[in-house]
This record gives structure tokens, C-alpha cells and sequence, in this order.
């Protein structure tokens, strides 16, 4: 005699789910005993270093390479790793693999003396001099930059000031420009409770616990529902994979230079300076008009680190004739690493990129 | 397929834990939107800030009565070490840039640099 099709199904789930409550037992074991996974793996070369600072160049992976080598800029609160996260689940070895000479900025883990950087030293001298060393380490006379999120400002206020540079294209993801549209983060930082120059003359480097817990508020709840969920999964190995990934890289902060902080601080969310091309840097404006060469922005459609509200002025304010902005589906981290990125940023960063760097 | 899903106590109780999370992270910004929040988080400021100021005094204090560098002096340390490693970093890439190698390649695990290929690369040209 066989069951009814409904008994069967309701015994099979009951099966699954006593079989998956087992392998929660010995998997959350595993999970605890086991050590954080390695990132950053894709093969590479120090080509520079200097203080903290390190220029990396990844191994050709391909036959024949772009002409046009791809430089890319991190944020200065977060390690670069999330753009190498592990194989197949990085950008870096995707661009490697189809052809792209890239080459990454490492801004290291800002040391105590690093408190006097200023956005000048990482505009006006860093930035410069890591494009040099790309473009004598490649020996061709330009190059493409990529940044992402607070890079993206960086790279933005470098192509701005060095309009007749050898910069050949520019891409940019989740960049913020319009600190209006950063509510939380504006109310959090309202000058008549946040005494900036107290912060940084008292810490020097904003810690990192505190860029941490920053973030982390932006979506409160977000701590218990991601641990009810990796519990869910934990019978999942590709599950628990991913997931320890990303809560490495989340919780791997890193501390804010404290003048740069400040600066940063007055000028962009105080002020708001950015999005009207009335921030300093160096004595020098940075107008964004001056950025002339081929732009790409992308942002993400559930961005709640960078809102599209402050991500938007970006396009219509660079001077380029050839720029686009593409919304993808995402969060500010998935649209960049995992799963989502792989179908949708990659290709499309791919195909813009290679039809201009030749 | 509606129907087995909301028959489904698993996938109904998924759906109330994403509802949920949704739910408290609105009404917690919310709440963190105020003036009230912002005034809140200025005075758990001052007070970290003054904890902080006053352990750096009592710390630096101590130290100068044991004979001991304090933080100052050792971070002013640190500053002249940078100064020197950047003037070795350009010395060095001064004589890189002099050799017929490119500029100093270390690889992380001390291999050599394997040779670059060709920068012919051209996209794929469009189907259809």
C-alpha cells in the first residue's frame, strides 16, 4: 500500500529537514573550529611599496593582454580584498583571465604616524605616483582606473585635477558625491554634536570598531537575522563559504586616517562640497566637468551604505561625451563580489572596459 | 505553488524572520533619523572621547615616571622610520628604474616574474 502523494511529500520534507538538523550539528562544530578563509589569492607581484602602501600587479593569466593596462583604487575604510575574494569569486582574476594587464592599489592598514594623511597626499601624491609606476612597469603611456565606493571618490578627484593626465578611461562603483543623500550618516555626523576636530585630535586614526559599528547601524537588525539565516544554512557548505567570506572582509575594517577624516568630514558631509565643484584639494578646485575621458558609473539598486540619492549627480556632473551609469540589481558589497556580481557587474564591466582598451 | 509555499511552516517562518529584519531595520532608522539620536550619540562621544583623553594622561604619566618612551615619542619614532623607508623606496626605485628589469617585481612568494605576454588583445567582435 503506498502512501498519498501529500503524506509522501510532508515524510520527505520531515526526512530533509531531520537530515539538514544533523548536519547543523556538525557543521556549526566545523564552523567554530575552523580558522577564516583565505582570501586575496589570485597570483601577484609587489611592484612598489611605500609606508602602508603597496602596488600590486596580478599575473597575466591569458595569452595576449589589452593594450590599455586597468589600475584599481579601494576605499580607504575597507581592505581590498573584496575585488579578490577567492577563486571564482573574484574580480581581479575575472578581468585577469579575459585579458586584462591589472594592476591594485593596497592602501594598508593606516599605521598611528598615518593620522596627518590628507586627501592631497592621496589625490595629489599617491595616486599620481602609483599611475606612474603602472604605466613604466607596463610601458604603455595610459592607462584605465576603476574604484570603487570611496576609491571611486579618489579616482574622481585625481581625473578632475589632472585632466591632461594619462587617465584613459575611468569606471566608478557605488561613488558617492551627494552627502544630502546620505541621511544617516549626515544626521550622525550633524556638527552641532559632532565635534570632528575633537575626534581627530584625541584619536588621531578614527578606529576601526567605530567605521564598524557605523556601518553595522545602518541596518540594525541585519546582525540577527544574518545569524538566524546562517543557522538556516548551515548544512549548506557553499552557504557557509560564501558566508564567511564576506563577514571576514565586513568585519575587517580598517582605521580612517584622521585628518583625512576630517577633511572629509567638513568638506563632503558637512558641507557638501563635491557635488557642487567646490571642494579644495591642494589650493586646487576640483571641478567635476574637468573629467573628460570615457565614464562609466555603476551603482546598485539596494545600496544602503552609498543610496542612489547620492550616487546620481555623479554622471550628469563629469564633463565626459562618452559616459553611461548602469543600476544593478545588489546591495553596495554584492554588487561587487558573489554570486550576483559574477552574472551582472563582471560582463558588463568586461565588455566597457575591453571595446576601450585597445 | 502559492499554496504549498504558505503551507509550508519552514518557508513561512523564512519569511517572517527576512519581514521581520525589513521591519525593525525601518522603524530602528527611523528612530536613528532624529535630532534626539544624533544628540544621544554626540554624549556617548564626548564621554568615550574624555575616557580616552584621560587614560592617554594618566597612561603618558606613568610612563614618564618609570623611565619609559610614551606613545608620543615612540609614534615620533615611527614618523622618522617612514621618512626613511621613503627615502630608500626612491633610491630604490631610482636604481630599478636604472636596471633593464622592471621596476623591482617581488613576487609574495619570491618567485620570479614570469615574461608578460603580448598587448595585442582586440574585444570580441559582436555576433550577428
Amino acid at each position: 500500500m503506498t502512501a498519498p502523494a501529500g503524506d509522501a511529500s510532508i515524510e520527505v520534507r520531515v526526512r530533509t529537514e531531520i537530515e539538514r538538523a544533523i548536519q547543523r550539528s556538525i557543521k556549526g562544530l566545523e564552523y567554530i573550529s575552523t580558522g577564516d578563509p583565505a582570501v586575496g589569492l589570485t597570483p601577484k607581484d609587489v611592484i612598489h611599496s611605500r609606508g602602508t602602501l603597496k602596488l600590486y600587479h596580478y599575473r597575466p593569466q591569458a595569452d595576449e593582454v589589452y593594450r590599455v593596462p586597468v589600475l584599481l583604487v579601494m576605499s580607504l575604510v575597507s581592505k581590498p580584498y573584496i575585488l579578490d575574494l577567492a577563486p571564482g569569486q573574484s574580480l581581479v582574476e575575472f578581468l585577469v583571465k579575459r585579458g586584462f594587464d591589472v594592476y591594485m592599489i593596497d592602501w594598508g592598514v593606516p599605521r598611528p604616524e598615518d593620522a596627518r594623511l590628507r586627501l592631497e597626499d592621496y589625490v595629489l601624491d599617491f595616486i599620481p605616483d602609483c599611475v606612474e609606476r603602472v604605466l613604466e612597469d607596463s610601458g604603455e603611456r595610459e592607462l584605465s582606473i576603476v574604484g570603487y565606493c570611496m576609491g571611486g571618490q579618489l579616482s574622481t578627484m585625481y581625473a578632475a585635477l589632472h585632466p591632461g593626465g594619462p587617465l584613459k578611461n575611468l569606471a566608478c562603483f557605488t561613488t558617492p558625491v551627494d552627502s544630502d543623500g546620505m541621511v544617516l550618516f549626515k544626521r550622525w555626523l550633524d556638527p552641532r554634536y559632532f565635534d570632528v576636530d575633537r575626534v581627530v585630535d584625541t584619536l588621531g586614526n578614527v578606529p576601526p570598531e567605530l567605521i564598524y559599528a557605523s556601518f553595522d547601524m545602518l541596518k540594525p537588525a541585519q546582525r540577527v537575522a544574518k545569524n538566524i539565516q546562517l543557522w538556516d544554512n548551515l548544512w549548506n557548505d557553499d552557504f557557509v563559504r560564501s558566508y564567511r567570506l564576506f563577514e571576514r572582509w565586513a568585519s575587517d575594517q580598517i582605521p580612517f586616517p584622521g585628518e583625512c577624516f576630517r577633511q572629509f568630514t567638513k568638506q563632503f558631509m558637512w558641507e557638501n562640497r563635491m557635488v557642487r565643484n567646490e571642494l579644495e584639494i591642494g589650493g586646487r578646485r576640483v571641478e567635476l566637468g574637468q573629467v573628460r575621458v570615457p565614464f562609466l558609473h555603476v551603482v546598485a539598486e539596494h545600496d544602503h551604505i552609498v543610496p542612489y540619492e547620492s550616487a546620481r549627480p555623479l554622471v550628469p556632473l563629469v564633463g565626459s561625451e562618452d559616459k553611461r551609469e548602469v543600476m544593478l540589481k545588489g546591495g553596495h558589497v554584492s554588487l561587487v563580489a558573489g554570486g550576483n556580481a559574477i552574472y551582472r557587474l563582471w560582463p558588463q564591466l568586461e565588455s566597457w572596459l575591453a571595446e576601450r582598451s585597445v | 505553488m502559492a499554496d504549498k509555499a504558505t503551507m509550508d511552516p519552514l518557508a513561512m517562518w523564512r519569511e517572517w524572520v527576512a519581514q521581520s529584519e525589513r521591519q525593525w531595520n525601518a522603524f530602528l532608522n527611523q528612530a536613528m533619523a532624529t535630532d534626539e539620536f544624533s544628540k544621544a550619540m554626540g554624549r556617548f562621544m564626548d564621554f568615550y572621547l574624555n575616557v580616552q583623553k584621560g587614560m592617554n594622561e594618566t597612561m603618558s604619566r606613568y610612563l614618564q615616571l618609570v623611565n619609559m618612551p610614551s606613545r608620543q615619542e615612540v609614534l615620533a619614532l615611527g614618523e622618522r622610520l617612514s621618512a626613511i623607508e621613503e627615502r630608500l623606496g626612491r633610491i630604490e626605485g631610482m636604481l630599478a628604474r636604472q636596471a633593464t628589469a622592471p621596476a623591482g617585481a617581488a613576487s609574495e612568494n619570491g618567485a620570479p616574474a614570469a615574461p608578460r605576454p603580448p598587448r595585442t588583445k582586440k574585444p570580441p567582435t559582436p555576433k550577428g
